[in-house]
């Protein structure tokens, strides 16, 4: 009995506390009402520069600063509120640009959802001002906006703001909030994008490769227009090797005839490891349609002209120090043996095509299948692993060997020789096809970046159609020799000859393998580079052995041959990464920051321009830009002139920060060259002379004087990551 | 140790986001025009039951309404929401105004209130219906102060969104509005098909209960 009465007491105390609140909380909701707009936002106006000049336009920004917990409204705002507004009078011949918006916040009420600030946000606005005018001037913004938590309440400010005019001049005052503004921005999409209508909806197609899925915690859109879709509806996302896909729920107000176009943010947000960041990418327009294969990201024109560049360039492999020893050893071998029939000679022709196109064509369905299966590589990626670059150092230190006469390759494997002659011999013709792009492949990575680049950023079809091209194009020259007699007629006559050119052939192998062991020593450490040298040795060793006729011969060959090949795997067992290099200066007083996420976010945030190399120990074309531009007197007086902060991103070995920034800019290799200013940046191109150099860091500086909204498909937002 | 630590916190996160989860099931209104209006019976300021199935034949508004809400006193200060009910509830209109705000919430007003709110405003509604547990709210999806739903004599919604083209708070406003309702109203009496049968509804969220 006892206890029942506990409980009822209890039952009446938890009466009372529930009638106290409801007779409470009417009475300080009719309080609330007598609040102001006015109070709970604090409008300003703001200038970017001190002084204007006559026809410069320059950036005004409307600062609105919210009481805690209240927020103010995006352009769309929602399935309630209001866009803050803003009117402006402005003296004769001025003209204003539109808003441009900070990346909202979605703001969920009950079941609905609004997009709208809390805190602090600086609306942009771009002026234009005439060519003349007196030297005193003033603007005057009308500004309306709602200020919402859960009740809303309008308010309104007029805004004067005078201005100096003259010959232009920033204020160190107003830099930091139009530095903090430009970062909440959203940048231009780099991706296309369309939006397929579906009986419920849309499904919004954005054509963005190789995001990793696990990586994206989640992915939203925020249309322009407020009544299209239900924006508390959940967007289910689906993320494939070359696209990313939102499925959205029409808005029921959605009127029946919608605009051609649409556009909004895209605003996704990726776990780095344990933290999340968020990004948004703004979509001007976006056109409706159908389902579409999105392979139309690239049309057909520039699908074509890739594969014709990529033959190119595989037939300028030819010449390079990698290629041309095994090239020239097959022409040498059709020289000897003049007299074979051109059924044959044919054969051998489109036995060593073959061989070439198999192996290029299984390396690029590797790197697309790793890439799909979510590895951050590029095209490169073989030699960003030591034991690749060492086997290929033993591979071509062996058949420099042979060149120099040390031992003697048999037909069977790689066609030197009799091979051509014998009627069986097409698979040695293959194997040298094979040989030919395996020690290419050095070559291929640090010369090819650009169309290589193209094709991993293609559909798998498209991606393998260039890389094919490649190979062709590096058989080409052989291929046209055995199929047009009269060529192979005009060969000079065999003779000793031949036998010299051989051995002069065996040193630019030899220089190869010199450049591979250097880059192995970027990758290594020093125990095992001295491994790896000594595994050179071994094959020397197993080469001379060989050479020696004989059983015993061929057993401890073999047996050295097993010693190196525990040699190589000491090498890659030694990969250890050596220190990662801090700022250094180098003999010519050039300060170099070693790239990271990290240090270059927190450069842009304090305005610092800065200049991004992305290189590897292993790409030619990064060493002689860095040697003929970036290091040269004049880049550098004017790096330092200019207060840049010249960053390097080393992608010898992996390094998935760099990898990610290559994708964002649409490489899958070195090199990459960014700067940064003015909340702005720009990609230059791949081959560097100091007067490029300068002429983009000009570029960025009028560009960003300017301040127009031209951003790169690069990470712009300097506060947040890169998305991969 | 740690393990355990994981799984708990595994577990309360998947605990929150179902928690989460919960309230958005029951909003799944799905009000079409052209498709019946959902039915409702409720008590008006004056105690009586009001009834939509009751009310067949009739020409029907509903308007909701929180009286702080500014988009609602843009409306009642500029005359424009009385004059629209004046005008219609003479040609045999009925117009329902609906307060869905709970106790405690901006809006929500006892009968008495709301009765003294009609005479101090000088509005004109058929009735003033008290929804403080946000029912028809839910069932027709009413989203902002003021939303306007108009029903043909056949139960089936004609109109649903916001009362005119303007969102704004703004009295000036007013006078060169197109008001959706008030042109949706003369085409069902003229027996035409209603040429904007939706728009983007504007105004403050309705404020929902969320106990029940």
């Amino acid at each position: 009995m006892r206890r029942l009465g506990f409980f009822r007491l209890l039952q009446q105390a938890a009466l009372a506390a529930a009638l106290a609140v409801g007779l409470v909380l009417p009475a300080q909701a009719q309080v609330q009402p007598q609040l102001s707009g006015n109070d709970l936002v604090a409008a300003t106006l703001l200038a970017e520069p001190a002084v204007i000049r006559g026809g410069e336009p320059f950036w005004v920004g409307v600062r609105l600063r919210m009481a805690e917990h209240w927020h103010t409204y995006w352009r769309n705002p929602g399935d309630s509120g209001l866009a803050t507004e803003i009117r402006w009078t402005l003296p004769p011949g001025f003209t204003a640009g539109p808003v441009v918006w900070p990346v909202p916040e979605r703001i969920p009420i009950a079941h609905l959802v609004n997009y709208g600030y809390e805190g602090e946000i600086l609306l942009l606005t771009q002026i234009t001002p005439p060519a003349e005018m007196p030297s005193q001037i003033a603007l005057k913004a009308d500004v309306n906006w709602l200020v919402c938590q859960k009740e809303c309440i309008p308010g309104e400010a007029t805004l004067d703001l005078p201005l100096a005019a003259g010959n232009g001049g920033a204020n160190p005052a107003t830099a930091a909030a139009f530095a903090t503004a430009r970062q909440s921005l959203a940048q231009l999409s780099p991706w296309s994008a369309r939006m397929e209508t579906t009986p419920d909806g849309y499904v919004l197609h954005v054509a963005v490769p190789g995001l990793r899925a696990d990586r994206i915690h989640s992915a939203a859109f925020l249309p322009h227009q407020e009544a299209m879709i239900e924006h508390a509806a959940a967007q289910p996302m689906q993320v494939d090797a070359d696209r990313l896909t939102l499925t959205l729920k029409r808005g029921s107000f959605a009127a029946a005839g919608l605009p051609q176009q649409t556009g909004g943010l895209l605003v996704l947000t990726e776990d780095t490891g344990g933290t999340q960041q968020r990004q948004a990418f703004e979509f001007t327009e976006i056109a409706y349609g159908a389902a579409a294969p999105m392979m139309a990201t690239a049309d057909w024109t520039a699908i074509l002209q890739a594969v014709v560049l990529a033959m190119l360039g595989g037939m300028l492999l030819n010449l390079m120090p990698c290629v041309f020893p095994v090239l020239s050893i097959k022409i040498l071998a059709l020289v000897g043996h003049a007299g074979t029939g051109r059924v044959q000679m044919r054969r051998h022709g489109m036995a060593y095509t073959l061989g070439i196109l198999l192996s290029f064509g299984a390396l690029a369905g590797l790197l697309l299948g790793l890439r799909a299966a979510g590895a951050q590589i590029g095209w490169g990626f073989q030699l960003q692993m030591p034991l690749v670059i060492a086997v290929l150092a033993y591979l071509l230190f062996a058949m420099g060997l042979s060149l120099s006469g040390v031992f003697h390759i048999g037909g069977s494997f790689a066609g030197i020789g009799e091979g051509l002659a014998q009627r069986g011999g097409y698979q040695g013709s293959f194997f040298t096809g094979i040989l030919a792009a395996v020690v290419a492949t050095p070559c291929t990575a640090p010369f090819m970046g650009a169309a290589t680049g193209f094709a991993l950023t293609q559909p798998a079809a498209i991606g393998i159609a260039i890389f094919l091209a490649l190979g062709f194009g590096l058989a080409l020259p052989f291929l046209v020799l055995t199929f047009v007699p009269q060529l192979a007629d005009r060969l000079p006559r065999p003779g000793i000859w031949m036998e010299r050119v051989k051995q002069a052939l065996a040193f630019p192998l030899y220089a190869t393998v010199a450049w591979l062991i250097w880059v192995l020593s970027q990758q290594v450490g020093q125990q095992g580079l001295l491994v790896a040298m000594l595994g050179l040795v071994l094959v020397a060793a197993a080469a001379w052995s060989f050479s020696l006729q004989g059983r015993a011969a061929a057993v401890s060959a073999a047996a050295l041959l097993l010693v190196a090949g525990g040699a190589l795997y000491g090498t890659a067992r030694d990969a250890a990464v050596p220190g990662a290099p801090v700022a250094q200066v180098s003999a010519n007083g050039q300060t170099v920051e070693a790239f990271s996420r990290q240090k270059l976010d927190s450069l842009l945030a304090q305005q610092q321009p800065v200049f991004v190399n992305m290189t590897a120990a292993w790409c030619i074309t990064c060493m002689v830009n860095e040697r003929t531009a970036l290091s040269s007197e004049r880049v550098q007086q004017a790096f330092r002139d200019r207060n840049i902060v010249y960053m390097k991103g080393d992608w010898t070995n992996q390094d998935p920060d760099i990898t990610r920034v290559l994708e964002q800019n649409g490489r899958s290799g070195v090199p990459l060259y960014l700067f940064y200013a003015g909340g702005q940046s720009v990609v230059l191109p791949q081959i560097l002379t100091p007067a490029i150099v300068l002429e983009h860091l000009d570029l960025l500086d009028r560009v960003g004087s300017r301040g127009q909204q031209q951003k790169s498909a690069s990470l712009s937002n300097p506060t947040r990551s890169v998305q991969p | 140790m740690i393990l355990s630590r994981r799984i708990l916190l595994s577990a309360a996160a998947i605990g929150a986001a179902g928690l989460l989860a919960i309230p958005q099931l029951g909003f799944a209104a799905n009000v079409q025009v052209g498709q019946p209006a959902p039915v409702f019976t409720a008590k008006d300021s004056n105690g009586k039951t009001v009834s939509l199935a009751d009310l067949k034949g009739k020409t029907v508004v509903l308007e909701w309404s929180n009286h702080d809400c500014p988009f609602v006193r843009k409306h009642y200060s500029g005359n424009n929401m009385q004059a629209l009910q004046k005008k219609w509830t003479a040609q045999n209109v009925v117009w329902l105004t609906i307060v869905s705000s709970p106790v405690g919430e901006q809006g929500y007003v006892t009968p008495d209130q709301a009765n003294k709110l009609t005479t101090d405003r000088g509005a004109a509604p058929s009735a003033v219906l008290l929804d403080p547990k946000s029912q028809i709210a839910r069932a027709y999806g009413a989203q902002v102060t003021p939303h306007m739903y108009v029903i043909d004599k056949t139960g089936k919604l004609a109109y649903a969104g916001g009362i005119d083209d303007k969102p704004s708070t703004r009295i000036d406003d007013l006078a060169t509005a197109k008001n959706f309702v008030d042109v949706a109203l003369s085409e069902l009496a003229q027996g035409k098909a209603v040429s904007t049968a939706t728009s983007r509804p504007y105004g403050c969220t309705v404020k929902y209960d969320t106990t029940s």
